[in-house]
């Protein structure tokens, strides 16, 4: 692990930010940290990168002093500093590790990494809130550090800049660990291995994405319908297997007891209530439903 | 890209080096012009009948009114600086990217601290030449060693004040907030000064040694205040960096 806390607890006067966390990031993994708002994400990273300390409990981290590298939500920078300057100055703090490529290079390819290339001559103040966000994680990785504490790394990113973070995250596994915090549920389930949930300060479920996903939400059938979705809902909503019933537009989610009675009695039901189906099959679990189960 | 050079574009970029140097150069040209005809313009605005007499200015009163204005307006000038670039905790996201690059504030606070105190010594030399160039033209030239002494003695007390500066920096969070509790600190030393007596022995103390020099006074006499100076000038910034590695982000 390269990561690990143990019974840790951070209070502001009564109030219990961080209660008991026990976490656990295994060395080269991409470590999702998701909760509701208030629920402690940032203030365990805050320990994490050295910038808060805990009032009780204990942090292990497994990376060397100086290869440990913070990027906050809203990176901010001095206004009369060049994109350039900002990753140079990283990069002269925090330099990448001995045999690693020349420094100038180094910022070359970050800045071009994380499409600032263009831009990069140009006074920081002039940036956009994405841009900013870029050149906040070209100054995280132009170090080559260790472990990265990213949060909410997309947040303020256009899709198609959403898609370069995640694509850069996900390239990063096996050569640093990433522990990130996200609101963005699905780019969780794309680029994580591992996942925390935390809710009022406290750990509800961490492990792997699959142990997560498998077995915890409520089985569940997703149905297109041409005609009849109104006389099957009615007939549905009788069934003493069918547990929930609500439509996202286009698709009736339908809530099961049992797979295993959907896969017997479904097809019955909706040729009783005389409906067009266009398509039938099981609804993936997906990390939102876990998420909401766990955390209402 | 280093700590230093940053702290220099901070000066250059910002203008915040062009706004010491023509503080301290306006005060230098203009304080013993104002010494030399402030007869003539008292009886320029005087009331009918009401007749100032003053004496002859000497070239004392030139470089006196240099320090005069150079002690209030030009240190304001100088903690706002040294506060923009001391308080830099003002902003959470800012502090976070020096913060975890480096493994004690020490390396955040000696380069804003030292460039600092360049640029407002920079202010200072240049506002003193300028007085004593302007002093010498219009009312005779100053004593040379009491000037280059109450220089320095000025160059203390400042290192000092961005001291002063850095550490209460480290006690609160905004620009405005650490440059006026600054302001203030200074203030409560020069009023303990004036009223125990103890001017002599306290940083403020220097603040007028250059004025008090060229009237004759000697050198020696501020030797205490240097050193208490030189004392606290080191206190603050150790106070400073502890602190600063103490704090949350």
């Amino acid at each position: 692990m390269i990561v690990e806390t143990s019974a840790l607890v951070k209070r502001y006067g009564p109030h219990a930010a961080l209660d008991g966390i026990d976490l656990h990031v295994p060395a080269g993994s991409v470590y999702g940290l998701v909760g509701p708002n208030g629920a402690g994400k940032t203030t365990l990273l805050g320990i994490l990168s050295g910038l808060r300390r805990p009032t009780s409990g204990t942090v292990r981290l497994g990376a060397r002093p100086g290869r440990i590298a913070t990027l906050p939500d809203t990176p901010q920078f001095d206004p009369w500093l060049t994109g350039r300057e900002v990753v140079s100055l990283a990069a002269r703090l925090a330099p990448p590790p001995a045999g690693a490529t020349t420094a100038t290079s180094r910022v070359d390819g970050v800045l071009a990494q994380t499409g600032l290339a263009d831009a990069a001559d140009r006074r920081v103040g002039g940036y956009s809130r994405g841009m900013l966000q870029r050149l906040g994680l070209a100054a995280t990785v132009v170090g080559e550090p260790e472990l990265l504490l990213l949060d909410e790394p997309a947040s303020a990113l256009d899709p198609a800049g959403r898609r370069e973070v995640l694509d850069l995250i996900a390239q990063l596994r096996g050569h640093a660990t990433v522990v990130f915090s996200s609101h963005i549920l699905a780019d969780v389930q794309e680029v994580c291995d591992r996942i925390g949930i935390l809710r009022h300060g406290r750990m509800l479920f961490q492990g792997g994405l699959e142990d997560l996903l498998v077995g915890r939400a409520t089985p569940a059938y997703r149905i297109r319908l041409r005609t009849g979705a109104d006389q099957a809902e009615a007939l549905l909503r009788q069934q003493p297997w069918v547990t929930s019933l609500r439509s996202d537009g286009s698709h009736l989610i339908v809530g099961l007891r049992t797979v295993d009675e959907a896969q017997t009695h479904l097809a019955a039901v909706l040729a009783e209530a005389g409906a067009k189906v266009v398509s039938l099959g099981p609804q993936e679990a997906q990390l939102e439903d876990v998420f909401l189960e766990l955390t209402s | 890209m280093t700590l230093w050079r940053l702290e220099w574009l901070r000066l250059v970029r910002t203008r915040r080096l062009f706004a010491l140097l023509t503080a301290y150069a306006f005060f230098g040209l203009t304080g013993p012009l104002t010494a030399r005809f402030l007869g003539e313009i008292l009886r320029v605005v005087g009331t009918d009948g009401v007749q100032v007499q003053l004496p002859d200015p000497t070239p004392a009163d030139g470089i006196a009114q240099f320090v005069s204005n150079a002690s209030q307006i030009g240190l304001l000038v100088v903690l706002l600086v040294a506060a923009s670039a001391l308080a830099f905790d003002a902003r959470r996201e800012m502090a976070v990217f020096l913060r975890t690059r480096v493994t004690s504030v020490r390396s955040i606070v000696l380069p804003a601290y030292a460039v600092t105190t360049a640029g407002a010594v920079c202010g200072l030399l240049l506002g003193s030449a300028c007085a004593w160039y302007e002093t010498t033209v219009l009312l005779g030239a100053p004593p040379a060693k009491a000037m280059l002494a109450g220089t320095a003695y000025g160059v203390a007390f400042l290192a000092f004040a961005v001291a002063v500066v850095a550490f209460v920096a480290a006690l609160v969070r905004g620009v405005l907030a650490t440059a006026g509790v600054s302001v203030v600190l200074l203030l409560l030393t020069s009023l303990v000064g004036g009223l125990v007596r103890a001017s002599t022995w306290l940083p403020t103390g220097l603040l007028g040694a250059l004025g008090n020099l060229t009237a004759g006074r000697p050198a020696a006499d501020y030797l205490p205040s240097l050193a208490v100076t030189l004392i606290l000038t080191v206190a603050a910034l150790a106070g400073a960096i502890s602190l600063g590695n103490r704090r949350e982000l």
